[in-house]
């Protein structure tokens, strides 16, 4: 299952990727963030580990996602470790006249065959709603 | 005449003596058959891709029939054994159980050893084999210690079948029936207690009487340690007796509230001052969610 939701910042991409690229403000514009941790030390880059979990439905869903792509003001992306097979990745490009339009895409399986399609399709609305929450945090964050 | 009425009273009694060791003999054949079909503890049974595969249907379930809610996940001990203890609710068919399970294995993952205790009748009977791969494991002291002492966490429910099956007007009352071997197997086992409190299970069915003049009228209080039969007023049958046939639920809203661990080193004091404050700590959580509540079953 694949959602996206995109939106405008009215500011730079380095702005935008210092807030992006930065764990610590995850809990601040995340939506619906359950737990949020640290499992490698050091700065954010290739490779670096976290745990994360949404509220999804009735209990917390996610698990360790590891950072696959970063590339500052540009793109950053990460693949599930662990718990729900889950890619992300937000898109930071130039729209013109200073702005910049963030793409924030999450792809997601659960196991379980039918029950799993079942379940991912349900989850799509909560997850879509999340993720334009998400946006509009971002958003309020990067804007003066 | 009196000497044929002595006679008569001789031979009576030797029939009523009979008659008892026979029953005596019955009985203990019974509880020995039952008792055989109690699979051993066997922790490598838990299979954590199995799990993974059941927890969306699970989550299904919980998130669109029962509406669950369930908080404070992250009071858990990251690692380590420790011990869950909560209060039961919901008869044969119990929401807070599988609610919880799917809630632990999400947010600490399927890898995590988390195994359940559950009554002999549960494991043994057939068609819930599966249940094994889930970590549920016969309820007594020998496999509860076996799964603590392997760094697994552990879910008991102490109220059983004595609080599964109160009367639903009961339902926001924590009662384990007395039962306090926990606290000495957290001891036992060097474990923190974590109080699982939860509410809604008792409105999935109209629970009239948990039954245990029944339970000791047809001995299965001694054959099968069950120490209720329920009656109860269920979809679709109307009224149940026993719980024993599969009934459907009503889609009663759940909530679940993980407290603050509760440490049983010595210092703690003695059982009874554990036992007390675990119970005070979840009637406080039932308490809070049940204030939450607006509606039966609606929630």
């Amino acid at each position: 299952m694949r959602v996206q939701r995109q939106c405008v910042i009215d500011a730079d991409r380095d702005t935008v990727w210092k807030v992006v690229s930065d764990p610590d403000c995850y809990p601040e514009f995340m939506a619906s963030l359950e737990r949020w941790e640290h499992v490698t030390e050091g700065p954010a880059d290739k490779g670096a580990r976290y745990i994360v979990h949404w509220k999804i439905g009735s209990v917390p869903i996610g698990g360790v996602v590891e950072v696959s792509e970063f590339d500052p003001a540009h793109d950053l992306a990460w693949i599930g470790v662990s718990g729900v097979s889950l890619r992300g990745r937000f898109r930071i490009r130039d729209n013109g006249d200073g702005r910049t339009k963030v793409v924030f895409r999450l792809a997601y399986e659960s196991a379980g065959n039918l029950l799993g399609i079942i379940a991912d399709r349900v989850a799509a609305r909560q997850v879509g709603r999340n993720m334009t929450q998400t946006l509009k945090n971002l958003k309020q964050l990067v804007e003066p | 005449m009196w000497e044929r009425r002595y006679r008569l009273a001789h031979r009576n009694g030797w029939v009523y003596v009979c008659l008892m060791a026979g029953i005596a003999d019955v009985l203990d054949w019974a509880k020995q058959q039952v008792g055989s079909r109690v699979p051993k503890a066997d922790l490598d049974q838990r299979d954590p891709d199995y799990i993974r595969e059941q927890l969306p249907g699970l989550w299904l379930l919980a998130s669109l029939y029962f509406r669950a809610d369930v908080r404070g996940l992250d009071r858990i001990p990251r690692e380590g054994p420790v011990l869950l203890v909560g209060n039961h609710s919901g008869g044969n068919l119990p929401p807070d159980t599988f609610v919880f399970t799917l809630a632990f294995c999400s947010y600490f993952g399927v890898e995590r050893p988390f195994y359940q205790l559950a009554h002999n009748l549960v494991v043994s009977m057939p068609g819930l084999g599966s249940l094994r791969k889930f970590g549920t494991v016969a309820a007594n002291h020998d496999n509860a210690m076996l799964a603590l002492e392997s760094g697994a966490a552990l879910l008991v429910y102490p109220g059983g079948d004595y609080e599964v099956f109160r009367p639903s007007w009961e339902r926001h009352e924590v009662d384990f029936g007395g039962r306090k071997g926990y606290v000495k197997l957290a001891r036992d086992a060097g474990v923190p207690i974590v109080p699982v409190a939860s509410v809604g299970g008792q409105e999935a069915a109209l629970f009239l009487d948990r039954g245990q003049w029944l339970a000791k009228l047809l001995m299965v209080d001694k054959l099968a340690r069950l120490k209720s039969v329920p009656i109860l007023l269920a979809p679709p049958w109307g009224l149940v007796v026993s719980d024993m046939v599969p009934r459907l639920p009503l889609p009663t809203k759940i909530a679940i509230e993980v407290q603050e661990p509760i440490d049983v080193n010595i210092e703690a004091g003695d059982d009874d001052v554990v036992h007390k404050q675990v119970m005070e700590s979840l009637q406080g959580g039932v308490d809070r969610l049940a204030a939450e509540r607006r509606f039966p079953v609606i929630g």
